[in-house]
């Protein structure tokens, strides 16, 4: 817990309160690669928040999550249906949910493309544990 | 009478002196005959003075014949300076005249103060001639002999004078009549050369005369040949406008014999009907005011034959320049043809134009000996250079890219010095900075002199440009299927290596936060360590994976000649290296020993060498890229080949470096290709290493035994191929 912030310990603690009376907001992780879909969720948990993980857009799509979801943390690149994909899928559909893209690629231009389509933030694998959690907060918290 | 015997004898002697000196006086004429009176009186006065004694003698002659007066003076004894005869005759002519008896001093001083006898002898039977003046100062002057004596010489004298004067007066007639004869003969000579210039004139004259009617005669008979034989129509017309002249030429144009026309109106027999009116109008004005819209003039117009049938001339008309009603000559030819030929010119010059407009081809023309430019009017586009601009060496250079220009100006130099075909490609650049690519093709004709090229030049940009997206992808297929062939795509190794280390820190993360919590929670905390362990496995296999890929490839092994394959790689990369304006250069030894290995696998190497040093090369400006290839036999019984480069090199001590994989000097590369290089010689048994050359750049040999004793086989090679840093 050194390693964090005071500023993000402190909105931990904040959030933890919250969370006592309030439903916990629900962080929804898609992702193909498994490892992925492990180790997020443990971590977004401890965050304090609530966490559903789907192995592609598509199921995400179908599932009953779309609405609840306050920030989605996406893959970029998956077999059939990408993460900007689904990125523009939910815009058409009206669903403006706060995205977090993560990716293995290298390719740093890829996201400012994504930033400009409104993507809170675009983090290359591997990231640090405080890099997301700055990441949700400016997602759930929008200036 | 009575008579002295002694004054008798002394008489008689003075007599006989006095007859003595008649005789000698009557024979002075015969002396004097022939010469001039002052010659004659000096004879005269001589005798005198001799004869009679006589004191002063002295003449003058009144009336001269010619020139000055002739005034002579003898003294017997003068008694001091002796004055001028003149002084002395005007003295003597005063005392005479005044009668006086008074002897002038002048005289007196000469002669003394005795008394002087005068005796005066006029010459002339009036005295006309002049005068002699005789003195002696003696009072018994003259005696009677003395004065017979003097009358005597005076007669004498008169007659000679008389004589002298006529023979003088003879003289200047003759004399004159002389100059006049010849004034004469000299006047007839210059009459006569006249007359004979005159006569050679007229001679002349006529001679030309005579010429100039032949040369009329000859020039009819040339002129009527002329006229029979020319290709042009040739009609002759009067004042009237009727035909006079109809030439074979003009027969057979317009399908009329000549007796048939001869007479007739000219707009009746070749002038459309729809043109007579016309005709016959401008013809009459011109007879009424001179005024000649068509003379002088070489115009076209359209001419009916004898069939009706209508076809275009082309006429010029003139005036006969002959005095009396006006007459004319037409030359009329017929243009169907050339204006066929004119429309086809066009026609295909159209077809031209536009067929280089569509194919971005411009054509020149360039005369060596004074280079005279022509372009073609797409090449003045492809330029972007005013149609109306001379061209110039200079002009193009403008528009010539600044790193082409100086290989240009060589093979431009060079076209001029030898005949040879050009075939070359360049860049040109734009006012804008747009730059173009052209290609160049010209043939040489004439010789030495006349030497003259001829050539299209072709904007392949759009090709060049399509050539060098092909080029790209090109390059990066291969580069992506050696990647793949390899397994070590730089992206792809960091996406499947990624993958796992992301497991990992997030695990890690998440087993701290679990750790820290208040009570902890041990089980999730166990539960993420243990994963974490798994993606550190995972990451491993990746890299595994990754090392098996690339040496998993089967090696055909076979008898391989190096020179063969290293041409073959040479004819593979040659376009490549042209675009990285290389300058390749090859030294393949003869009777070079086969190998035996694996053709494509070694290939591969010399491909990746030869890339190599072009990249090496990409950035050198300053300097030719210049590329030396060349194999050759090593020592034991060995096969070398090495690749130099005058690129931007290394440092010495990073050499060994350079076969590290993923160790790059380039922006761009991977750094694998050394490294895969080294481990394919080797597994020939043989040796890949890199020397910094003496001046700038890198050489790479490598060397293989020709013979190998049983090619590793891949299994069994595998542990130790990818330890290429061992080698180092």
């Amino acid at each position: 817990m050194d390693a964090l912030p005071r500023q993000a310990h402190c909105c931990v603690m904040e959030l933890r309160q919250e969370k006592k009376a309030l439903e916990r907001p629900l962080v929804s992780v898609v992702d193909d690669d498994e490892s992925v879909r492990e180790s997020l969720p443990d971590l977004v948990k401890e965050f304090g928040f609530a966490v559903r993980t789907f192995s592609s857009p598509e199921e995400f799509l179908a599932s009953d999550c779309v609405r609840q979801t306050k920030c989605l943390i996406l893959d970029i690149a998956m077999p059939g249906m990408s993460g900007p994909d689904l990125q523009r899928e939910l815009k058409l559909r009206g669903h403006g949910i706060p995205i977090i893209f993560i990716t293995a690629s290298t390719d740093k231009t890829v996201s400012p493309r994504l930033l400009e389509q409104g993507a809170i933030e675009c983090l290359f694998k591997p990231f640090s544990d405080t890099a997301l959690l700055d990441a949700v907060i400016s997602a759930l918290h929008p200036k | 009478m009575e008579v002295q015997p002694e004054l008798a004898s002394g008489e008689v002697k003075h007599l006989q002196r006095c007859i003595n000196d008649l005789v000698s006086l009557l024979a002075l004429p015969a002396i004097w005959s022939g010469g001039d009176p002052s010659q004659l009186l000096h004879t005269l006065l001589d005798a005198l003075v001799r004869m009679l004694h006589l004191d002063l003698v002295s003449v003058r002659l009144t009336d001269p014949v010619d020139g000055a007066p002739v005034e002579i003076v003898r003294l017997a004894d003068p008694r001091g300076p002796m004055p001028s005869a003149h002084e002395i005759c005007e003295a003597l002519s005063q005392c005479l005249k005044e009668n006086s008896q008074k002897w002038p001093p002048l005289l007196r001083n000469l002669m003394g103060e005795g008394d002087v006898s005068i005796v005066p002898l006029p010459l002339g039977l009036q005295g006309e001639l002049g005068v002699i003046v005789a003195a002696a100062e003696r009072t018994d002057f003259p005696r009677q002999t003395e004065a017979l004596l003097l009358s005597v010489a005076a007669n004498q004298a008169s007659i000679g004078l008389q004589e002298a004067r006529l023979l003088s007066h003879q003289k200047r007639v003759s004399s004159e009549l002389d100059q006049r004869v010849m004034q004469q003969t000299a006047e007839l000579a210059a009459a006569n050369e006249e007359l004979k210039r005159e006569l050679a004139e007229r001679r002349f004259v006529e001679e030309r005369l005579g010429q100039g009617e032949r040369e009329l005669k000859r020039s009819e008979v040339r002129k009527a040949a002329i006229v029979d034989s020319a290709l042009d129509c040739i009609v002759t017309i009067d004042h009237e406008g009727c035909i006079t002249e109809f030439n074979p030429a003009a027969e057979h144009t317009f399908g009329y014999r000549r007796d048939e026309v001869l007479g007739k109106p000219l707009a009746d027999v070749i002038v459309p009907p729809s043109l007579r009116e016309k005709h016959r109008q401008g013809f009459a004005r011109y007879l009424a005011t001179g005024e000649a819209r068509v003379l002088g003039k070489r115009i076209e117009l359209t001419a009916v034959r004898a069939d009706g049938s209508e076809f275009p001339v082309e006429l010029a008309i003139t005036r006969i320049p002959l005095e009396g009603p006006p007459s004319f000559t037409g030359y009329l030819r017929d243009v169907t043809e050339r204006k066929r030929a004119e429309q086809e010119l066009r026609r295909s010059e159209a077809f031209l134009a536009e067929a280089q407009h569509l194919s971005r081809i411009g054509s020149f023309s360039w005369r060596v000996a004074t280079d005279e430019i022509t372009w073609s009017e797409q090449l003045y586009r492809i330029f972007e250079i005013d149609r109306n601009v001379q061209v110039t060496f200079e002009l193009m250079g403008a528009r010539i890219h600044r790193e082409d220009l100086s290989v240009l100006r060589e093979h431009i130099e060079q076209s001029r010095r030898e005949r040879s075909n050009v075939q070359l490609e360049f860049r040109l650049q734009m006012p804008d900075g747009a730059v173009k690519y052209v290609h160049v093709a010209a043939h040489v004709r004439g010789d030495h002199g006349q030497l003259e090229y001829i050539g299209a030049v072709q904007d392949v940009t759009e090709r060049r440009a399509s050539e060098e997206a092909l080029s790209k992808a090109r390059s990066e297929l291969s580069q992506v299927a050696r990647v793949t062939s390899l397994g070590v795509l730089t992206a792809s190794i960091a996406h499947e290596v990624n993958q796992p280390l992301s497991g990992i820190v997030t695990n890690a993360g998440t087993c701290l936060r679990m750790l820290a919590a208040d009570p902890p929670n041990l089980d999730g905390a166990r539960e993420t360590a243990r994963r974490t362990i798994r993606d550190g496995n995972r990451a491993s296999e990746v890299i595994t994976r990754l090392r098996a890929l690339y040496i998993k490839k089967e090696a055909a092994i076979e008898s391989v000649d190096l020179n063969e394959a290293t041409r073959e790689v040479i004819a593979l990369s040659l376009s490549e290296l042209q675009r990285g304006r290389v300058i390749l250069r090859s030294e393949l030894a003869q009777d070079l020993p086969l190998v035996t290995g694996d053709r494509v696998q070694l290939q591969q190497v010399v491909l990746n060498l030869l890339r190599n040093a072009s990249d090496a090369m990409s950035t050198i400006d300053d300097r030719p890229r210049d590329l030396l290839i060349r194999t050759e036999p090593d020592d034991n019984d060995r096969v070398r080949l090495s690749v130099s480069d005058v690129g931007i090199g290394f440092e010495p001590q990073v050499a060994g470096k350079v076969f590290e994989a993923f160790y790059t000097t380039k922006d761009e590369g991977m750094g694998i290709g050394l490294s895969v290089s080294r481990s394919i010689i080797e597994r020939h048994h043989g040796r890949l290493w890199a020397t910094p050359n003496n001046g700038p750049g890198v050489t790479f040999s490598f060397s293989i035994p020709c013979r190998q004793e049983g090619l590793t086989s891949n299994g069994t090679h595998a542990s130790r191929t990818p330890s290429v840093s061992d080698a180092a």
